[in-house]
């Protein structure tokens, strides 16, 4: 009988552990930073440049959590982000109303997504062909509109320019736009039926179309989340100079992305996975950015340590299955 | 001498549920012994200890007189000359019949690349020795029919140098003439001095091929005795541990003329002009071997499997099932043949899988917690699901509490007609009294229910009526004194 709840409990701060891996990893990650750089990385403006970097892919990061449970994965985001962001410096630079330049730019990274969805559902194609296609048409015509340069807007909208630059409550506006979209992801992943058919998507997708899941619809519905969550990282990121290099604008924000997700839990096989997981892991990624500035590092090896991190982190969930 | 093998005092749980205690078999030297019991009875278990596929918890083998460590894996066991061939074939697809017999022995060149024109001749040569000349060793497997995949089986086996060989329920998807071929190839085997283990319901197969029988019952040795002292009957009865056919279902006596469904011309590459009722509150069996398109018959009822011709009636009305999402909203429940695959999302939880259906089926968009959590008790008591709690993943769950999983998440919207296929495969005698006594509280209620079952005794204990399938075809529908165990195997493999 001892024994048995002894084994109980190890299997409980086992479950923790695995459940919480993020939570843990992040809070020994800030202790270790702290240590090193003597309290500086502590500071408040250190950690709202943090925050505010970090938003950028976490808004991203989001989406995908949704088409990686689903058992997907989306490799256009960082081109789409350009494509969409292109579309809005144009309108806004043009004179049309912020808000109608805002919800095209995020319609034009829903309808992507919405691409993606298709293709991969209908046609049938494996998901990390269709987006890595898509990724690289979107590129390509981002290039073409902007003759390959880069493009700005109205670069006096200070409304505009405080979506990406401003605070609210000395909280930076950009972190706040992802916690806001952070939590009604969580609640449409857990509280909703919708989810529940992600997760029983990406864990069984036999099941699920046995147990009248309609497995296309929900699959595309989370590519078109996807392409949502790029377009309002695009409106944040673009607003903070009013610039979209059409060749380097988002270039690598995909993996980054993926990178968050993964650290933060979420199951690359799907079936598995939470959002706050998610923001925590694009968090973590530009703890090790900062850190590296902050001690001196050269930027050519930030690299080499977020790898190691994503080994790590995904190391540390496999062991725990 | 010693004995070829011995297995002496057997012993294995599954999540605290014994499937095997303390059971005996020996095998001789060219011999070859059926091992009989009913689904559940531990047969497969036994064999997958001998052949390393599970440790035993207690117990011993000895294979020509010596010890041998419980530790072993399937490879160890298959040097040693032990080999299983499993119903579902081992074989990879997309590779040769030649790359798959030599899968991990691959003879190579000196400089290490694989030596495949020696591998091709090693396997043809083998092949012509278990007289079957007609596969090439460089067709791909995914080319061959299920005989001759059973071939490229025996011959991987035997590659083996094996001494001992494990056939579980081996002419499950053969004809009669490919039945036996292999009787034939079997009866050779053993005069070479390979022992070989028979798995299979079939009694009168038994009787042709097999010189002792040994009998399981509920996970314990009940008696081996040769083949040729036993009747058919008398294997039967020890193997249910009771006189059988005195449990046969009662006949239809409801309303003859209150058809619910009524499924007409069905065909497609599989299925032969398949048509088909069932009448309201009635328990119908469809019986035949596997293969026989009983599943694929319920596919296209349930709005999965797309046929070229077929049409179907649900109380009268032409309807038409796209998906199964339309087939379930208009009463029509599916429990399927293979949890694992396309019942359970397995690693979710009890509560999120038992409302599963019942999300699809009703309308709004916010989980409504309470209701799902009344439903999760609900069904867990009504089922007799034995579970740590709402929140256990099901992965957790034995086979039998799996199954009642995907029972219940069924039972939760309340449908009409009830399709379940294979209800009962794999899981233990307990677990299958209930399911039986669910079906028939279910029919009481006036719900009905189609059942596709292999398990004939399960077929004639609780099926009112029973149609059989043979090749995609009915071939034949049973009720009253004709639902017997021989007039069911002889239209299954139309022998008659």
């Amino acid at each position: 009988m001892s024994n048995l709840s002894e084994r109980s409990l190890l299997d409980t701060s086992k479950n923790i552990w695995s459940k919480y891996s993020a939570v843990f990893v992040f809070i020994i990650l800030f202790a270790v930073c702290t240590l090193l750089t003597g309290g500086d990385f502590a500071e408040w403006n250190n950690v709202t440049t943090i925050l505010r970097n970090a938003s950028t892919i976490g808004i991203i990061a989001l989406g995908m959590t949704f088409v990686i449970i689903s058992g997907g994965i989306d490799l256009s985001s960082g081109p789409v982000m350009a494509t969409a962001g292109t579309v809005l410096v144009y309108m806004q630079g043009s004179g049309i109303p912020l808000i109608w330049s805002i919800l095209a730019c995020i319609a034009v990274a829903a309808a992507f997504g919405f691409i993606n969805g298709i293709i991969t559902t209908k046609v049938k194609v494996p998901p990390f062909i269709v987006t890595l296609a898509v990724g690289i048409i979107a590129r390509s015509i981002t290039m073409y509109i902007c003759t390959g340069a880069t493009v700005t807007g109205d670069n006096t909208d200070t409304f505009f320019k405080s979506i990406g630059n401003g605070k609210i409550l000395s909280i930076p506006t950009p972190f706040i736009i992802m916690l806001v979209a952070a939590v009604i992801m969580t609640i449409l992943l857990v509280k909703t039926k919708f989810g529940t058919f992600v997760f029983a998507v990406g864990c069984n997708e036999t099941a699920a179309k046995y147990s009248g899941i309609k497995v296309d619809r929900i699959k595309i519905l989370t590519y078109v989340i996807a392409g949502i969550c790029v377009g309002i990282a695009s409106t944040v990121e673009i607003s903070r100079m009013v610039a979209v290099s059409s060749t380097t604008t988002g270039a690598g924000y995909e993996f980054d992305a993926i990178t968050a997700v993964l650290v933060g839990g979420t199951s690359l096989s799907g079936g598995r996975g939470a959002i706050y997981g998610t923001v925590i892991g694009a968090i973590i990624l530009f703890f090790i950015n900062n850190m590296m500035i902050q001690l001196d590092v050269s930027t050519y090896l930030t690299g080499a340590i977020k790898g190691a991190v994503i080994m790590i982190a995904v190391l540390l969930q496999a062991r725990n299955k | 001498m010693a004995s070829l093998l011995e297995m002496k005092n057997i012993t294995k749980s599954f999540y605290g549920v014994k499937v095997l205690s303390d059971v005996d078999f020996t095998l001789e030297r060219g011999e070859v012994v059926a091992l009989c019991g009913e689904n559940g009875a531990g047969k497969s278990t036994m064999m997958k200890i001998l052949a390393g596929v599970y440790k035993s918890d207690k117990g011993d083998i000895y294979l020509d007189g010596e010890h041998l460590s419980p530790n072993l894996q399937a490879l160890d066991m298959q040097n040693r000359g032990v080999s299983m061939i499993h119903q579902e074939f081992n074989l990879m697809e997309h590779l040769t019949v030649a790359q798959n017999i030599f899968l991990t022995r691959e003879p190579l060149h000196r400089n290490g690349l694989i030596n495949y024109k020696q591998m091709n001749t090693d396997a043809k040569e083998l092949l012509v020795s278990l007289g079957e000349s007609g596969i090439r060793p460089t067709a791909l497997v995914s080319s061959l029919k299920t005989a001759q995949k059973q071939m490229v089986e025996i011959a991987k086996a035997i590659s083996f140098n094996v001494k001992v060989l494990i056939m579980d329920e081996p002419t499950a998807m053969l004809t009669m003439k490919e039945t036996e071929i292999l009787f034939d190839l079997i009866r050779r085997m053993a005069k070479k001095g390979i022992g070989i283990i028979y798995i299979s319901h079939r009694l009168k197969e038994i009787k042709a091929v097999c010189d002792r029988v040994t009998i399981l019952r509920d996970g314990r040795f009940i008696v081996t005795e040769k083949v040729s002292e036993l009747t058919e009957q008398q294997i039967a009865n020890y193997m249910v541990g009771r006189e059988v056919n005195v449990s046969k279902a009662t006949d239809y006596t409801g309303d003859p003329d209150d058809i619910i469904l009524d499924v007409r011309h069905v065909s497609d590459s599989l299925l032969k002009d398949v048509s088909f009722t069932v009448k309201r509150g009635e328990i119908l069996g469809f019986s035949g071997l596997v293969g026989s398109g009983r599943s694929e018959l319920m596919e296209f009822v349930f709005g999965i499997r797309k046929t070229k011709t077929g049409e179907i009636y649900l109380n009268g009305k032409q309807i038409i099932n796209k998906i199964p999402a339309s087939a379930i909203k208009r009463g029509i429940s599916f429990v399927t043949e293979d949890r694992q695959q396309s019942g359970v999302v397995i690693k979710r939880d009890i509560k999120e899988n038992i409302n599963l259906i019942d999300q699809v089926k009703n309308k709004g968009f916010i989980n409504k917690a309470s209701k799902q959590k009344n439903n999760t008790a609900r069904m867990i008591e009504r089922l007799n699901i034995k579970c740590a709690g709402h929140s256990q993943l099901v992965s957790n769950l034995s086979g039998g509490n799996q199954q009642k999983i995907v029972i219940a998440k069924w039972l939760l919207v309340d449908s009409d007609l009830l399709i379940m296929d294979e209800p009962t495969r794999g899981i233990d005698v307990g677990a299958r009294e209930e399911i039986y006594r669910i079906i028939h509280e279910l029919s009481a209620e006036g719900k009905t229910i189609i059942i596709v079952s292999s398990d004939l005794t399960e077929v004639l204990s609780i099926c009112q009526r029973v149609i059989v399938m043979h090749e995609g075809a009915i071939k034949a529908e049973l009720t009253g004194e004709d639902r017997t165990e021989e007039i069911i195997m002889s239209h299954a493999t139309n022998a008659s």
